[in-house]
Order: structure tokens, then sequence, then C-alpha cells
């Protein structure tokens, strides 16, 4: 009836003393996805992964493989494999002996391990390297020897702790890219840490995102950036304003919210907080909210004429930036507000420093959260 | 400027000319000892009247020597294995361990290194008089391993704390166990700090003196006891010709570290 | 924010929920075992010693203190280990700096005579010494040649002879530190310095001592307590009239047998060494020292 998930994380909390690292986490990952864990550093997206890794026991929780515990197995029995921030290529030991080692620590026959070490160098396009030694190899390319290495037992689960944290932009999304292909190409389970957003993005099919030792919201880069969840959802991936309101009165789906300024906003009432926009729920008069829009999403109209547009505004800046215009401004009561046009996404001159504006945004375009 | 060669003016050359006088004074001795062991004059003139090697030859037709010298050098040995092991473990115990008390012990383990050796000296031989291991060869190694385990302690613990745990790690995800990790990848990565721990323990042992001349018997004497016990005699030239041996045998050994650090993967 | 401590694998596999509290102490126990057996109950026991034997009390103390024999070997001891400690120093000071500054090819040619002479057999660089400075030595019949002296100098069994055969040995042990700390200064300290208007004199006095007083700290700290307990040297080079501690206590067990009075000297001993290394760690830390 029910099928067993892959790998089931269950409620699984770390504590020290009074620190928890992990407070409760809990998530099912399907065989051959691709799972990135997604925070803050501290929020405990790595200790989960040391968990799973056999670091640590968690204080309470479980984690399962294809249904069996792995809490009583050994760190070197559990056939995970693993990808570390530093890099930890073992020094001693040429690149095709430091893949072929846990090859042989599984006492497999002389030939498999050859066989093995030559495909796994071929899927890290580094066969010229395989009698380099670790120090003589960039970064980039001593990751890649860890993830051949990794590979090299077919294990069915592959963990990765922020690999390419070490490495410059450029070479990190060249990474990115053979990570990824790696992954169509082996079919394997990747468990990916980072706390890079635009990583998460792009490596992932879906993004646990961390904070304070919990998952704030599971879901592909399209539902987190669309849909947050919460609060800290909104204000971690991708950019966000949030203007603080009150709200004036709710009931069902007619709901109004106060400025700081005390401009009122009609606009909230009704249609434009259908559906899953009010993602606060048990909202009642008086209670503070964060209202977000994302910058790309509010519109700009000059004058400060009360019904062209929401909230009054006074521009402070403007940045032409080639395929858009970032335009910086002040509300009334002191907040900033960016926004992001394309460059023909207005009429005429675009807005100076120091023009009376006033900002509006298309329906469902805001979302509403209870203020932090 | 202070710093900089070129810029220092007049103190450049009183610089120079300090760094060569004693350049010179801790060479010449060395030199010295080398040429007359060479020299063919009883009383040690220089220069020597005639260059001969009878002083060598006087030296390996004595047993005495030859034995005092094996002798040293089967102590050395056996403390080198001995203290390079203890001190591996104890190094891994005190660089990874989370033990109540392990600064206490941290500190215990350097302590016999900062002490007088002659407090040590007199205190094992008092203890050795006891049990009866005064003028053994067990006697010698467990005293010398004292004296030794220190350098050890500290050399593997100075590589250790560079050698990044997550290797380690690595190693036991891969499938290996925490043993098997420690010896097939940790221990190989360190080889460096456990070369020096065995050198430095050898030296430890061989260049010994003050302990020895305590403990040793008639039957059993080391190589720095018996030129120790020569030299209250008379300055004969044989023990030119040993220390000239000596002297040689740290250069190779100091070869031999230059050598090991230059092969380090940077 | 939170202070977790990096988990890692290594040295144990730790799946219970908390962290072993005795980790470790195994891999220890060896060594503990070797010292706790071999060093601290030696030790100890012959500390004890000196007030147990020949009776208990304090009576081997007060033989020491009241003894002129024995203060003189106290103040001996001192005025030797003051002295080779202010020699090494002054010797040492400009080699460090020199070693700093020099081009690397002249620095790295003297750092290895500096390793060389450390690393040669104590005994072999001793006998050089008495061979040296002995009545028919070389260095007399030099002096005498050239016609400075008539009569051979007293340069050996006496003060001269230990100080310069002390010297001699510990002259590495000061210019390592010394070197280490003056090795890690930033010249653009000293042109910042000169650049705000500082004299060469003041620069020296004001920025330069201040940043080495730590290597100097260290370096004379370590010279002297090693001078205060060496045996080797002083019982070669020195004469019976101006015997340091080291040989005191030998000869108390050798000769005299007289354990209780070697205990209360080994005791003073310790004291002062002990004291002297609690005065570095707690000012200095353990800086720049490198003893083999």
């Amino acid at each position: 009836m029910t099928t067993t998930p892959f790998l089931s994380i269950r409620g699984v909390a770390k504590r020290y003393g009074a620190v928890a690292a992990v407070e409760d986490v809990s998530l099912d990952i399907a065989e051959g996805e691709f799972v990135t864990f997604l925070g803050p550093s501290g929020s405990g997206k790595s200790t989960t992964l040391y968990v799973i890794a056999g670091f640590q026991g968690p204080s309470v929780g479980d984690v399962l493989l294809r249904g069996s515990s792995l809490l009583r197995v050994p760190s070197n029995k559990r056939n995970i494999g693993m990808v570390f921030q530093r890099y930890t290529l073992f020094p001693h030991l040429s690149i095709a002996d430091n893949i072929a080692f846990p090859l042989k620590v599984r006492r497999r026959s002389k030939a498999e391990i050859d066989a093995r070490v030559q495909a796994m160098l071929r899927l890290v396009r580094l066969e010229r390297y395989a009698e380099r030694m670790p120090a003589q190899l960039s970064g980039g390319q001593q990751q890649r020897v860890a993830l051949a290495r990794a590979l090299a037992y077919d294990p069915p689960l592959l963990l990765m702790d922020e690999p390419l944290s070490a490495l410059d932009k450029k070479l990190k999304e060249e990474i990115q890219f053979e990570i990824k292909r790696i992954h169509n190409e082996t079919g394997v389970t990747i468990l990916y840490v980072t706390h890079d957003q635009e990583e998460a993005l792009r490596l992932s099919d879906r993004v646990a995102l961390f904070n304070n030792g919990r998952i704030e919201q599971v879901g592909s880069g399209r539902d987190l950036y669309d849909a947050p969840a919460t609060h800290f959802v909104a204000g971690f991936i991708g950019n966000s304003n949030f203007l603080p309101a009150k709200v004036a009165s709710a009931s069902g789906a007619a709901f109004e919210a106060v400025l700081p300024d005390g401009s009122r906003l009609p606009g909230l009432t009704g249609a434009r907080l259908a559906g899953a926009s009010l993602a606060g729920a048990g909202l009642k008069a008086g209670d503070d909210v964060a209202i977000m829009v994302r910058p790309e999403r509010l519109t700009i109209t000059r004058g400060d004429d009360m019904a062209a547009g929401l909230v009054p505004a006074t521009v402070t800046a403007t940045t032409f930036l080639g395929d858009v215009v970032h335009v910086l401004t002040r509300t009334s009561w002191g907040g900033e507000v960016s926004i992001r046009l394309p460059c023909d996404g207005f009429r005429g001159e675009p807005p100076q420093t120091a023009d009376k504006v006033r900002l509006g945004w298309p329906a469902g375009a805001a979302r509403i959260y209870s203020a932090p | 400027m202070l710093l900089d060669f070129d810029r220092l003016g007049w103190l450049r050359y009183a610089l120079c000319l300090v760094a060569v006088l004693v350049g010179l004074f801790l060479l010449l001795p060395i030199l010295l000892i080398v040429a007359l062991s060479f020299g063919s004059s009883q009383w040690l003139q220089f220069p020597p009247p005639a260059w001969t090697l009878k002083w060598y030859g006087q030296l390996f037709a004595d047993p005495e020597w030859l034995t005092s010298f094996f002798v040293s050098l089967r102590i050395a040995l056996t403390v080198m294995v001995l203290s390079t092991v203890i001190g591996l473990m104890a190094s891994f115990g005190l660089t990874r361990g989370r033990f109540p008390g392990r600064e206490l012990v941290r500190a215990l383990f350097l302590t016999p290194m900062v002490l007088p050796v002659v407090v040590l000296a007199v205190a094992l031989y008092a203890l050795f008089l006891r049990i009866q291991l005064n003028g053994t060869f067990i006697g010698f190694v467990i005293a010398h391993l004292v004296v030794a385990l220190p350098f050890a302690i500290i050399s593997i613990c100075n590589a250790l704390e560079r050698f990044d745990i997550a290797i380690e790690d690595a190693a036991i995800i891969c499938g290996a166990s925490p043993l098997e990790a420690k010896l097939r990848v940790t221990i190989p990565s360190i080889r460096l700090g456990v070369f020096g721990a065995a050198i430095f323990s050898f030296l430890a042992s061989w260049d010994e003196v003050v302990i020895a001349i305590f403990m040793a018997s008639p039957d059993l004497q080391t190589l720095p006891v018996r030129i120790f016990s020569t030299l209250r005699q008379d300055l004969s030239p044989v023990i030119a010709a040993v220390s000239s041996i000596l002297v040689g045998f740290t250069a190779v050994l100091m070869l031999l570290a230059a050598f090991l650090r230059k092969d380090k993967p940077s | 924010m939170t202070t977790v401590p990096t988990p890692s694998l290594a040295g144990e596999v730790d799946l219970s929920p908390e962290p072993r509290r005795l980790a470790g102490l195994g891999a220890v126990a060896p060594a503990l075992g070797l010292l706790a057996l071999f060093f601290v109950v030696p030790v100890v026991a012959l500390l004890l010693r000196s007030v147990l034997e020949p009776q208990p009390g304090l009576q081997n103390y007060a033989e020491v203190f009241g003894s002129t024999t024995y203060l003189k070997v106290f103040g001996n001891t001192f005025l030797v280990a003051g002295l080779v400690t202010l020699v090494t120093l002054l010797l040492a000071f400009p080699v460090a700096w020199f070693l700093a500054v020099a081009p690397r090819r002249w620095s790295a040619l003297l750092f290895g005579v500096i390793v060389l002479s450390m690393w040669t057999n104590l005994l072999a660089r001793t006998y050089a010494w008495m061979v040296l400075l002995q009545g028919t030595g070389i260095i007399n019949r030099m002096l005498m040649q050239i016609g400075l002296i008539s009569e051979p100098l007293s340069l050996i069994n006496n003060l001269v002879g230990v100080t310069i055969g002390m010297t001699y040995i510990m002259l590495p042990f000061m210019i390592l530190p010394l070197h280490a700390t003056i090795r890690t200064l930033d010249p653009t300290v000293f042109q910042a310095a000169s650049l705000c208007g500082a004299s060469r004199f003041q620069v020296f006095r004001l920025v330069f001592a201040p940043l080495v007083a730590s290597g100097v700290a260290a370096g004379v700290l370590m010279v002297f307590v090693m001078s205060l307990g060496y045996f080797v040297t002083p019982a070669l080079l020195g004469g019976t009239s101006n015997m340091m501690l080291a040989e005191l206590i030998a000869q108390l067990v050798q000769s005299l047998l007289n354990w209780g009075l070697a205990g209360a000297a080994a005791f003073i001993l310790l004291v002062v060494t002990l004291a002297i290394y609690a005065v570095q760690f707690r000012y200095f830390g353990f800086g720049g020292g490198e003893a083999r």
C-alpha cells in the first residue's frame, strides 16, 4: 500500500547540552533524487548530514535507508559516499590509488579495481592525472577526484558537504555542471549541503531550506521562490521587500492592512489576497504583519496621485544594469524598497533621484506573513 | 629599515662581523677534533706534526670501545622503536581525546624534557637500586625512554595537529575501519613527524650521558659513559677519533633529516 | 552563532547520543603508566627522602642553607648560569638579527653551522674545549707564540673554562628562539616608524626592542634554566672550587651516599626551575623555544 521511501529521516534532533544543532527534521527522499539542504551556517543542515553519514548519533529520531535503520551501522559499513568541504584526498597516495582505496578496503580483485578506477577517472574526465599526487592538482580537480573516489564503490547514496565552497565562482559553475552530468549518468541519489542558494537552485530537484535546526520548507526552487511558506524562506530565497503593516480588519477573505504612515491598503482585500497568498493563517485585527513583494513584481508610477498606486515613496537612487534598471526608494516611514524594472517597462524617462512616486503590484504578487 | 640588510649602514658590518665570529666559534672546535683525530701527536699539538690513522686503529683494536658502541646502539634502537610507538599512541590520545585532565597529562608528558636531568638520574638510580635494574639493558631502555618520549610526542603531536582529521573521516566513510584508516591513511600522511620522532628518540638515547653515568656498571657501559670516564683521566687522541665518528654520524642524520624535509609534499 | 563542536569520525565512531567521556585515555595509557612509574614515583620518592632521611624533619634543608660550602655552590650555580645567559644573549642577538636579514645563502650557511653544532655529541664538543683550553692547549700555545703572554693562562677547571664551554653549548638555544621572533617581524612597521620621523636609534628602542622582548625572554629563561641544572660540561671543564648544583647532587649520592641531603638539593633545583618556567608561562606563553 505505502511504498517504503528510499531514504527516510524521521524526527531527528541533535543536542549538545543546552544547544540544539538540529531541533526536529523529517524528510523522505526518493531513489535517484538530488536533494539540497540549503540554509545559513548553524542552521543544522550539516549536522543532519553528519547524522546520516554516522559521524554522530542523533539525540532522538531515526534514519532509514530502504526501510532499515542506519543508526546501529558504523560509518564504514554504511556504504555511503561522501565528498567533504575540505580537500580530503589522501596526500600520500596517487590519484588512481585514492580512487582505488575504497575498493581495496573492500578486498576487490585487482582486475576489478583497475577497471573501476579507469571508469571513474573517465567519469570525472581526469584520465591523464592517474599517476599525479593530490598536491599537484588544483582545488577543483581535487574535488573531482574526491567525487570519483566516493562513487567508486557504487554507493546508493552520495553525501556532499559544501564541496565547492573553497572554489572561485567560475570554477564552481564548471564543477556544478559536472556534478549535474554525473548525477544524470549514474542515477545516484545525492544529498547536497550548501549555503549558496544559486547553487541549490541550479543543482537540485528539491531544496530543503533549513533554519534554526528545522526545515522551513521543502520544494522545487520554483516553489520556494514563488510561494515561500514563511517569512524566513521569503527573505532567504531571492531578493524581497518587506513592508511592515498592521491588520486593520480580517474576516474570511476580506482583509485590510494599515501601513506605518497610516495609509490603508484597501487593495489587499478580497481578490488580491486570494488563495495561498495569505501565508499567515489566523490573522486578526491588530496583528503585526509583513507584506512581501519581489522587486521585479513592483510597478512604479510617477507623481503622488493616491489613485495611481498603493504606497507613496521617494526615489533615492537609480542604477542602470543593462537589461534592467534598479530603483531604490524610501517610503515615508523610512523603509527601503527596491524595484527592478525591465528597461522597456516604463514610458519615457526612468525615475530620477528625489522623484515622488507610488509603488504598486499586480494581484497575487504580494504575500503576507506574521511579523517575525 | 632595521630589517633591510642593504640599508643598515655600519650596523650591517657589525652584524656580519659578529655572525662570522660566532660561526667560527661554533664550527672550529668541531673541525679541530676531526683534524686532531688524524694527527700524530699524543699531546694533541696543532697543527699536527704528521698525519696518521693510528688512533682509529687503537680504537677499533679495543674491544671495550666496540662493546660500548654496540651497547649504545642496541639501547638507542630499542628506545627509538618503543618511544615512537608509545609516542604515536599518546599523541593520538592527546590530540583526539576528550578525557578530563587532558591538559594536565599533556604537561606531564613534556615535563621530563624541562626538568634538570640530574634530578631524574638520581631519582631513577635510587629506584633502580631497589628493584635491581641498574646496569641492566632494561634499566637503560626504561630510563632513556622517559627522556626520549617528550621529543617523540612533540614531533608527532605537531604533525597530527596539522593533519586534517576530515581526511581520516573520508577514509572511514570509504569503508575503512577506524584502525585501518589510521594505519593506511593517517600515519602514512604524518610520516615526517613519525620519522622525526624516531630520529629524536634515537639521539636522545644515543647522546644521553647523565643518567647513564649513574646506572652504568663495569659490564654494561654506553659509549658516552666510556667517553666521560676516559675524559676524567686524560685527553687521549682516541677520544678525538670517537668524537669524529660521532660528528660524522650527526652529519649523516642531518642530511637524512634534510632529505626527508625536501621529500615532503607541499 | 552556536558553538557546536565539529563532529568527526576519527578516533571514535560515536554512534551514541552523548560524546564518550574517556575517549583517548586508552591510547595515552602506556605513556602515562611509564611516566608515572619511572618519572613521577622516583622523583617524588627522592624528594620525600629529603624530609625523611636520616630522620623525619627539615634538618637536611637546615644543613643546606646553613653551610657555607653548600651556599657557595648555590652562589656559584647562579653566577655561572647568569654569566652564561648574559654572554650568549650578547652574542646571539646580533646573530639572530643577521640570520633574519642577511641574504638567504649566507643565513642558510650559518644556520647549518648552528644546527651541526647543536646536534654534535655533547661530550665531543666538551672534549674539544678541554683540548683547546688546557695549559698546553692550542689557545695558550698560540698566545705564547705571538708573545701576548709568557706563562700559560689558567683557562680550564675554573670559572673561565665553564663559562666558555657552557656558552658554546647554550648559544643555539638562545639564537633559535630569538631568530624565530625576529623573523616574524613585519618590515613595513619599521618603515612606517621611520616615516613618522623616528631616528634609527628611536626605532630600535621604541619599536624593535619591544617587539623582540618575548623572544629574548624565552631565550634567556630557557638558557638560564638549562644552565642551572647542567652536569656534564661543568663536571669536565669546571674546577673543584666552583662546583655547581648538579655536580653536588651527583657527589652527594655517589660518593657520600647522603640521600637526604641530595633530595633536598634536588628539591631546591626543581623549585627554582619550575618557578622560572611558571614565570615564562605566565607572562610569555611557551614562546619561541625549540630544544632538542
